[in-house]
């Protein structure tokens, strides 16, 4: 009997587990990649470092009463199977939670660390022998955990991937969409958040984690057109499941909403609000420099002629436009996770 | 730490432990169950009681509960399997709504105000209330109707030594007719030997969903192994037509046109069975000329189906003969006209001389029996009440005529019947035209029900008298006759659940208060004693005990009676083509065929079936079955649906003369689109059977009618208005 | 078939289903199943058009595949393979993950809301060791159904395969499906 067994709290984890991946990916490989000093750049770091372990804990919460029998879930630690693309998530899960704490205990700034363990009272003391400075432990910690949390990323793909009963999944395609659409995510995470956030950010900061986004949007574009074009020109079945998208019930959501809106739209706004950027990294202009905020939320890009003096163009880094740009990834990314889900249990062999 | 620390952590540490040894048992901890030894796992041999075809099952029970039933390889009726039906047995017997204890009636009847009393308070009820009716109006005056079980003959005979001549009983709703028709043929009713024939033809008798017997395993076996050849003849499409060779939709009624071309053409073109028919048959210049009207192309008028189809057909039957048959079936409440049908298949199949050989049609053979002799009583001498000799002088008398029986009650003619005993049947749910069933039920002074269940019926009673089940009861030998004769037995597998009875202790019980105990003064071992004697086997209880079946291996015996001196139980001693006494009652003896009634202008027949996972009206309600058919839908073609604005799954109101229903529709293309089609045994009162509740009853439905000569109610007679709501 | 020593496998004669539902009240009798859920089933297929029609019962469970996938991506190895080749549950290890539902080409399996598990189809298993067939198997009217070891030249369903010719359902989900409907 066809059921549709996987429903709404598979489709957060997934989401949830691939933010924390994308998260811990955009912090250290921003903390591995940057010059000293660079405090943007620190930011950018800190701040994913913090937020990273906090969804995938969430989710894997959520997976764990998602189970017919919660109080089972610690049986999936008490085996490997290697063929079970489930079994190598738990523990590759398990591994990346620990890194990821402590590579986000490595961020507290010292200070408050202190004070915190200050306020322990009475019996609780004890534990003022985890009052460590590990700091020092960031680039070991983001080494190992940036394979972890491509792998994390990456295995949730592998989980529809490896089905070859749903031939809506069965590609090895999804792995690399939900790694790319993880990693985005992350980046429009930390987007959102400091873009959002009342203090000052410097515009022009925003503009690593812009190509970081644009990079990964760029690449989920050219692995979802050719999962559409492949699996047109594929077996039957195949066909027969993207039917679901070309026509079928979640065609609207699939092309308007998670492509459109969730990709292509995203994708657009962080281009033009970065192109100056990227018309510098491509050598079109010869120079740009930047005016400090004129509006509140917004900096102006100054482009000026070789020689000239005078201003020749003005383009506008706006803050709302980089919360919009960031919502719609996140969008997209529940909505690409929820399509998956859904339209694969739906889909069958014929 | 301090002691509160410490308990505090000791019983903590122990739940938990205990926690993780219960899972490392592989206990969930929503089941806490203490291990114990297992109980001993029995295998007790048993006859199933779901439907007629009485199959041998074994049940397995473990601790006084029956875990499952199993089939008993060694019956050839049941040969090793078990329906859906007999598997849901257990459903029956650990039916939340059985009828636990004997119950009497508070408030009005159908109000399902009940009281629970004791055996002794309801027993003495009924025999007060039996009696005074018999002061009132004479022994007459009480109808006593029953179903076939093991033990039915108690009934009847505590009916009958109580002084009424008034039985009715299931044939008269079912078989009448096609028993009549080829008892005066041939002087008694054979069996059909589907396993080794090559060309069957069947008019309805959808032998893969009506009862599962060893006629469905062996057409189903014939014809995927391309061993016989079934033509089919339903208006609709059932599974047995989805399994046949060539379906047709004949035409309601009509089956006697294709029986007549098929005769006409048989003895036009000289292929029936000449030295057969000399020998052994008598009336058949009187046949010849009779068919010489009846063409296929008449008949392809009639039935609907293609002359060359008729021809072909009645070509390739003649050629396999012997090895050739036209199933007679057994549900034969079809038509007004349903006994003149069958009398013309009887005939078929004897001119092409099947009869007594292997392939065709088998006179049953029987495995002798012993018999306790007891006290015989008076014969009833009141006439019936509806008035046989008069009405149906060649109806089975100890049968009687339902429909004709119940008009006469209402009436008051020829005189009054006001107490009513019913056993392990239905009428409220099973007879046609519920209103008049009703109406006979409330002008009774007294209505009192033996059953396992609240039936409709049991819903009206004044007293019902709780039966054990079939599972819980030791039930006399039952001698079941056919090509392979068998003895089967029924011994209980459990103890009786509740305060119930056997039938044959609540029979001693009113018996002992009607002062009869004399007629029944032996115990249902004594009875079983008796029986056994005449097997051949040194210890025939011991080997029925453990085998729960006998069987002989010298059947199945073709032949024994194509002897010349062997004399037919007819006035002629011969198979009489033409029926003299038929012709002596005043009827046609030969069939004439008369065109069914024409279906009224948008209006639709109804028609009756049956589907493999239920029996009739009494097992809807147990949820393994139900789960198939949760409710009934009214089966109706796309094309008259379409043009009635109807939708599959759409609420529809069906009304005929008798009364009107509200049902679901299933519109598909497997019924004519003159006929609409309805399940039985849903739509029921009786709140007690609430999965059966749902759909419509089509006992609301059917309107009276009943065969011209042997009185069985003619189901298929009745039309309907159907409109969407 | 392999190098297993015994290998249970089905073989149905779906012309001879008359769709009577005998096979799954016996499951459900056998093996508790409850009301709504089903470890067998009957798929049913009407073609054509009236009065030319024509209808298919094709009995289904299941199919105890060589390489079953359902085993493969347990996390835990509750879902396992017996040596004979009868795959099976052990309930005590189930966490309810439902991912072999999803990996079941057959949509064999199904969630028992009650307890927390998923069930299906284990050829009876128990009756197997107590040398009986298949519930299934045994109550068939029409015997539809012949069970037995593929790797036992002496059995009925070795010698039919061999007689006869069979197709596999979805041979493309590449698991090796043991159900062979005989054709």
């Amino acid at each position: 009997m066809k059921t549709i067994e996987w429903q709404y709290l598979i489709v957060s984890y997934l989401f949830l587990g691939g933010l924390s991946a994308g998260l811990f990916f955009v912090s250290a490989l921003t903390e591995l990649f940057r010059n000293d000093g660079d405090a943007p750049k620190v930011k950018i770091a800190h701040i994913g470092a913090l937020l990273a372990p906090w969804p995938v804990m969430i989710g894997c919460a959520l997976l764990v009463f998602d189970l017919g029998h919660w109080y089972r879930f610690y049986k999936l630690f008490l085996h490997f199977r290697w063929e079970s693309p489930m079994s190598i998530g738990s523990w590759l899960l398990m591994f990346f939670i620990g890194v990821s704490i402590l590579y986000a205990y490595g961020w507290i700034p010292g200070s408050m660390r202190e004070a915190a363990f200050e306020r322990l009272s009475g019996h609780l003391q004890f534990l003022r022998i985890l009052n460590r400075d590990v700091s020092g432990w960031r680039r070991p910690l983001a080494i190992v955990g940036l394979p972890m949390s491509v792998g994390v990323a990456i295995y949730t793909g592998v989980l529809l991937g490896a089905v070859q009963s749903r031939p809506f999944w069965n590609t090895n395609l999804v792995a690399q969409l939900f790694l790319f659409s993880a990693l985005s995510s992350g980046c429009a995470l930390l987007i959102l958040v400091l873009a959002a956030s009342a203090r000052k950010f410097e515009m022009h900061e925003f503009q690593s984690l812009y190509l970081l986004d644009i990079s990964f949007l760029t690449l989920e574009f050219f692995i979802v057109v050719p999962y559409v074009i492949h699996g047109e020109l594929s077996a039957e079945a195949v066909r027969e499941s993207l039917n679901l998208v070309l026509g079928g019930p979640f065609t609207i959501l699939f092309w308007a909403f998670f492509l459109g809106l969730g990709l292509l739209l995203p994708w657009a706004i962080e281009v033009l609000e970065a192109l100056p950027l990227l018309l510098r990294h491509a050598q079109l202009v010869p120079r740009v420099d930047t005016a400090t905020v004129a509006e509140a939320g917004t900096a102006v890009f100054i482009l000026r002629d070789p020689g000239g003096q005078a201003p020749s163009r003005k383009l506008h880094f706006s803050r709302s436009w980089a919360v919009a740009a960031a919502v719609l990834v996140l969008m997209g990314g529940v909505l690409v996770r929820y399509i998956f889900v859904f339209a694969g249990q739906m889909s069958a062999i014929h | 730490m301090n002691r509160r620390g410490f308990l505090k952590l000791a019983t903590g540490g122990a739940v938990g432990a205990t926690l993780l040894q219960a899972e490392a048992c592989g206990m969930p901890l929503r089941q806490q169950k203490v291990a114990k030894v297992p109980a001993p796992r029995l295998e007790i041999p048993t006859t199933c009681d779901m439907c007629v075809n009485k199959c041998s099952l074994i049940a397995i029970v473990q601790g006084g509960v029956v875990k499952k039933l199993n089939p008993n390889p060694e019956n050839p009726k049941s040969r090793g399997m078990l329906c859906a039906r007999g598997n849901a047995g257990i459903q029956q017997l650990y039916d939340p709504a059985r009828i636990k204890h004997p119950m009497m009636r508070t408030g009005e009847r159908g109000e399902g105000k009940w009281k629970v009393v004791s055996w002794d308070e309801a027993l003495d009820f009924t025999a007060q209330k039996l009696l005074a009716v018999k002061e009132k109006y004479g022994p007459q005056g009480t109808l006593w109707s029953s179903s076939e079980s093991f033990q039915e003959q108690f009934f009847r005979n505590l009916g009958q030594a109580f002084g009424s001549p008034n039985s009715v009983r299931h044939p008269t709703l079912c078989l009448a007719s096609v028993n009549l028709a080829y008892s005066l043929t041939f002087g008694t009713v054979p069996s059909f030997d589907v396993q080794n024939a090559r060309y069957i033809i069947m008019s309805g008798a959808n032998r893969l969903e009506s009862f599962i017997t060893p006629d469905t395993m062996d057409l189903v076996a014939s014809t995927t192994d391309r061993k016989a050849r079934l033509v089919y003849l339903d208006p609709r499409f059932t599974k047995t037509a989805a399994k046949a060779d060539e379906w047709y939709p004949i035409r309601p009624g009509t089956d006697l046109a294709f029986i007549l071309a098929m005769l006409n053409v048989i003895i036009g073109e000289n292929r029936y069975d000449k030295e057969f028919v000399s020998t052994y048959c008598s009336g058949f210049e009187q046949l010849a000329e009779h068919v010489k009207q009846y063409s296929p192309d008449w008949a392809a008028e009639e039935t609907q189906i293609s002359s060359k189809h008729i021809l072909r057909v009645a070509r390739e039957f003649s050629d396999a003969a012997p090895r050739a048959m036209y199933y007679a079936g057994r549900r034969s409440s079809w038509y007004r006209d349903d006994f003149s049908m069958r009398r013309g298949q009887a005939i078929l199949n004897a001119i092409i001389g099947n009869w007594d050989r292997q392939g065709g049609m088998v006179p049953n053979a029987k495995v002798e029996l012993g018999e306790l002799m007891f006290l015989p009583w008076d014969d009833p001498t009141a006439p019936r009440v509806d008035e046989l000799d008069r009405n149906f002088p060649l109806a089975a008398k100890g049968d009687g005529v339902y429909l004709r029986l119940r008009e006469n009650v209402i009436a008051g003619q020829p005189y009054p019947v006001k107490a009513w005993m019913v056993y392990k049947q239905d009428p409220v749910s099973g007879i046609p035209d519920q209103d008049k069933t009703l109406q006979m039920l409330r002008q009774m002074d007294f209505v009192g029900v033996i059953d396992i269940q609240m039936s409709d019926t049991a819903w009206f009673a004044d007293v019902i008298l709780p039966e054990s089940t079939y599972l819980e009861r030791l039930d006399p030998v039952e001698m079941l006759a056919g090509i392979r004769p068998v003895v089967v037995y029924r011994q209980p597998v459990v103890k009786p659940l509740y305060d119930t009875k056997p039938l044959l202790e609540i029979v001693q019980g009113v018996a002992k208060r009607l002062n009869l105990s004399q007629y029944f003064d032996y115990t249902m071992e004594q009875w079983i004693a008796e029986q056994v004697k005449a097997l051949p086997m040194d210890l025939p209880l011991e080997y029925l005990k453990k085998h729960g079946v006998y069987s002989s291996a010298q059947f199945p015996k073709y032949g024994t009676t194509l002897t010349p001196d062997h004399r037919f139980v007819t006035k002629s001693g011969k198979i009489e083509l033409l029926s003299r006494r038929l012709q002596e009652a005043g009827y046609d003896p030969l069939p004439i065929y008369h065109p069914p009634t024409q279906v009224p202008e948008g209006q639709f027949r109804l028609v009756l079936g049956r589907h493999a996972f239920f029996t009739h009206a009494s097992t809807t309600n147990y949820p393994w079955l139900n789960s198939f058919s949760t409710e009934n839908t009214l089966w109706i073609h796309p094309k008259p649906a379409d043009s009635l604005g109807i939708k599959d799954s759409d609420r529809i109101e069906v009304a005929s003369g008798s009364g009107s229903i509200r049902i679901k529709a299933r519109v598909t293309p497997k019924i004519r689109p003159d006929c609409v089609f309805m399940q039985h045994g849903f739509g029921k009162h009786s709140p007690w059977l609430r999965l059966a509740n749902s759909g419509g009853s089509d006992a609301q439905l059917l309107e009276t009618a009943w065969d011209k000569v042997s009185g069985g109610a003619a189901m298929h007679e009745t039309f309907v208005k159907v409109r969407k709501v | 078939m392999t190098n297993r020593p015994k290998r249970y496998a089905l073989a149905i004669d779906a012309k001879k289903c008359i769709d009577c539902k005998a096979c799954v009240v016996a499951c459900r009798a056998e093996n508790g199943v409850p009301l709504g859920k089903s470890r067998n089933w009957i798929n049913e297929e009407l073609r054509g058009d009236w009065p030319k029609l024509m209808e298919v019962f094709e009995p289904e469970q299941c199919h105890h595949c060589e390489e079953p996938a359902c085993v493969r991506v347990c996390p835990t190895g509750a879902s396992y393979q017996r040596p004979d080749g009868v795959v099976a549950i052990n309930r005590s290890e189930c966490v309810g993950c439902r991912y072999c539902m999803i990996a079941c080409p057959y949509d064999a399996r199904f969630f028992r809301d009650d307890l927390g598990v998923v069930e299906k189809c284990d050829l009876c298993a128990r009756r197997l060791d107590r040398g009986e067939l298949p519930a299934c198997v045994e109550t068939c009217p029409s015997k539809v159904r012949i069970f037995g070891d593929l790797n036992d030249p002496t059995s009925e369903i070795h010698q039919i395969l061999e007689k006869r010719q069979y197709r596999v359902k979805k041979r493309e989900a590449g698991t090796g499906p043991q159900i062979y409907y005989l054709l």
